[in-house]
């Protein structure tokens, strides 16, 4: 039983393979059908967003398909050409470290990224046709990992986007926008992006000014903000909690002096402006005004920048959060896999000991019942001191990493090849250790 | 065991303080738990103290200089406890903690046995007067906590420097409410400190120039700040600034007064 992941992602493949080869929620079930059985995997599960497309699998018996074989003849038919050179293939541990480090988002394109933890959560629902009690198992722990990487390290920590920074920026001052009134100078792209995030976040009031009215108007009926004239807006400054800066403007268009006589009627409430725009719509002198907080598009970058450097320091906290999680789900694996070898082993002595029963008490003639008592609890207590050291080591070895091969050997020295690897028990497949252990055993 | 107590209650405080500054070392989420667990023992074993000293000297401990501090880090603990607990945050802790650890530490060098003080209805009224006004100067303490903070993290902000400071301290409108709520705390509960001490003084005759100038400065000070913030519309930098000054006011007239005060040792 081997455990593997195999697929593109956006550290192997450029943009246009990853779109190609990925696969909406509704091809998803066919797709790992297709993949299961021509792999004859015994579980599957296929994650694909925009940055990555992998199959999670779990193969089936020594001398079946090569299941790699099958994701990229997939894959490959999918992008229309061969997929291998943009592929990887992981093993084992590391298929089950790849999983954790990309449910944590240590693996994503903005490291520590949030969204991928709901991707990888959305992928196993829609898998879970074709996961079993060992994928099952891997998703849970790779979920739980991945909310245990973002409460004890700083990897997701912080603002990782210019529009995150802004916002964190002005939270930093009004902790919550909720209720706040904020302008928009600007009715370009970056003023329509500045204006949904606003709102987003709670602002009550949105309001938009632009040199051209009707651009304002537009944009502030998209967004349901109210649009004003470009002369007029220096007579709302002073209402006004934040201030977006997003024209096209050549030159400074909010001077030190329209932004001293707004601060003059505000009192002490601070007044955040964000200046995104590029050349600066703000004349720097501006932020030296008494509470008056100043940032441009730099600032927003250095934020940006500090935070993604401290997430980066985090990973190794991180990894080590992993490591742990992985030999832990490494020995339960192995000891699930140990348990229907133990189990056909065990079996089979017990038919031997039947067998041999049967004709020594044929051939000892009559006995008395607690003659023939004594006799069973001798071969059954015999046998359980021979098994049970063997039992215990198989289980050992296989939980200790060295095992799988030596389960393996077992099979094959006590002619078990026709036990039954681990297959998914009737009962709902979000199971624990114990309910997967008893299923195993029934 | 009163000793040991108030040690216990002095780690404590300076343990929460150590653990709020944690997040500015690392970028990890505030350990709010982990500092209203420390302060939580600092205050009951703080109350233990206190309850075993009075008990002992079969009064209120709280005259005489000692025990004094001993009731005034009591109070700087539980008024910090129940801000973080309702905040959510730690970052309080950071001047909190040490004040409330230091001027424990205080009372246990000078020993809080209680210098003596009238028993009966005298001496309930004169413990109240005693515990409303230490309940104000916690709260003043707490604004003014909340206005350096204020004051530091602004300088930060101004001047665009998004280092720890930046990272893990609350936002600047949350420090200006815990000033906002401080201030009007420390105003109410020193003028029921003030209206107490003065009939406590008519009633019984006992009036002493050093405590009525302390306690006038204190409660003008509060006042000030209360009154700026209500009716002057102070809010943000000009407040922050405020709360600080009127804080170290009250504590250079403390010192001011109590130098001068003609048996230094009852005082307080």
């Amino acid at each position: 039983m081997a455990l593997i992941v195999s697929g593109i992602s956006h550290r192997t493949a450029p943009i246009e393979t990853r779109e190609r080869c990925a696969y909406g929620v509704r091809e998803i079930g066919p797709t790992l059908a297709a993949v299961c059985e021509a792999a004859r995997a015994r579980e599957g599960v296929l994650l694909s967003t925009c940055n990555r497309t992998e199959f999670y699998l779990v193969e089936g018996e020594p001398g079946e398909p090569d299941a790699v074989a099958g994701v990229w003849t997939t894959l490959s038919a999918r992008l229309g050409s061969d997929a291998t050179p943009f592929g990887y293939v992981r093993r084992d541990r590391d298929a089950v470290r790849h999983l954790m480090r990309v449910a944590a988002g240590l693996d994503s394109m903005v490291l520590g990224e949030a969204q991928i933890h709901g991707q990888v959560r959305d992928a196993w629902e829609l898998s879970r046709g074709h996961s079993g009690p060992v994928l099952n198992r891997l998703f849970q722990t790779a979920l739980s990992v991945a909310g245990r990487v973002r409460t004890e390290t700083a990897v997701g920590r912080g603002a990782a986007s210019v529009s995150s920074a802004a916002v964190l920026l002005a939270k930093k001052i009004f902790g919550s926008l909720q209720g706040r009134r904020a302008m928009v100078l600007g009715a370009g792209e970056m003023a329509s992006l500045a204006l949904q995030c606003l709102l987003d976040e709670g602002v009550r009031a949105a309001l938009v000014a632009n040199r051209t009215y009707e651009h304002a108007d537009a944009l502030a009926r998209r967004h349901g903000a109210t649009a004003m004239r470009y002369e007029d807006c220096w007579s709302q400054l002073g209402s006004v909690d934040l201030l977006i800066c997003s024209t096209a403007a050549p030159h400074v268009v909010v001077t030190r002096e329209q932004v001293a006589q707004a601060v003059a009627q505000r009192g002490d409430r601070p007044l955040c402006i964000l200046d995104i725009a590029l050349p600066r719509d703000v004349d720097p002198t501006v932020g030296r005004l008494d509470n008056v907080f100043l940032y441009d598009l730099d600032d927003l970058r250095a934020v940006v920048s500090a935070n993604l450097e401290l997430r980066r320091a985090e990973l190794p906290t991180a990894e080590h959060v992993i490591d742990g999680e992985v030999e832990r789900y490494w020995e339960w694996l192995a000891g699930l896999a140990a348990v229907p070898v133990v189990a056909g082993f065990r079996a089979a002595m017990e038919r031997l000991r039947a067998e041999e029963l049967t004709h020594a008490l044929r051939r000892m003639g009559d006995l008395s019942p607690d003659q023939r008592a004594a006799l069973e609890h001798f071969s059954r207590a015999l046998m359980n001191k021979f098994l049970h050291e063997p039992s215990v080591r198989l289980r050992a070895a296989a939980a200790n990493g060295r095992g799988l091969a030596i389960v393996d050997a077992a099979r094959y020295l006590f002619a078990l090849h026709d036990t039954p690897v681990p297959t998914s028990p009737a009962v709902d497949d979000r199971t624990t250790d114990t309910e997967i252990a008893n299923g195993e055993r029934r | 065991m009163v000793a040991f107590a108030l040690l216990l209650a002095v780690t404590c405080y300076a343990g929460a303080a150590a653990l709020a500054v944690t997040p500015l070392a690392r970028p990890i989420g505030p350990p709010v738990q982990g500092v209203v667990t420390a302060l939580t023992v600092g205050v009951l074993a703080h109350v233990v103290a206190l309850a075993i000293a009075g008990y002992a000297a079969g009064e209120l401990p709280i005259a005489g200089l000692g025990a004094a501090l001993s009731v005034a880090g009591l109070a700087l603990g539980t008024a910090l406890l129940l801000a973080e607990s309702l905040a959510r945050d730690v970052t309080l802790s950071l001047i909190g903690g040490p004040l409330a650890a230091g001027v424990t530490a205080a009372a246990v060098l000078l020993g809080s046995r209680p210098a003596g003080q009238p028993r009966g209805a005298q001496g309930l009224w004169l413990a109240s007067h005693v515990a409303v006004s230490f309940v104000g100067i916690a709260a003043l303490a707490t604004a003014a906590a909340a206005g350096a903070l204020y004051l530091v993290e602004r300088r930060e902000l101004k001047s665009r420097n998004f280092g720890s400071v930046f990272r893990s301290f609350p936002p600047l409108e949350t420090l200006d409410r815990v000033n906002h709520l401080g201030a009007l705390a420390a105003w109410v509960a020193l003028t029921l400190g003030i209206v107490l001490a003065g009939s406590y003084s008519v009633a019984y005759g006992q009036l002493e120039g050093p405590q009525v100038i302390w306690g006038g400065v204190a409660w003008l000070a509060a006042g000030a700040l209360a009154l700026g913030r209500q009716l002057g519309g102070w809010r943000a930098r000009r407040a922050a600034v405020a709360a600080t000054v009127a804080f170290v006011l009250v504590v250079a007239s403390y010192l001011a007064t109590r130098a001068l005060a003609s048996r230094p040792g009852h005082f307080l």
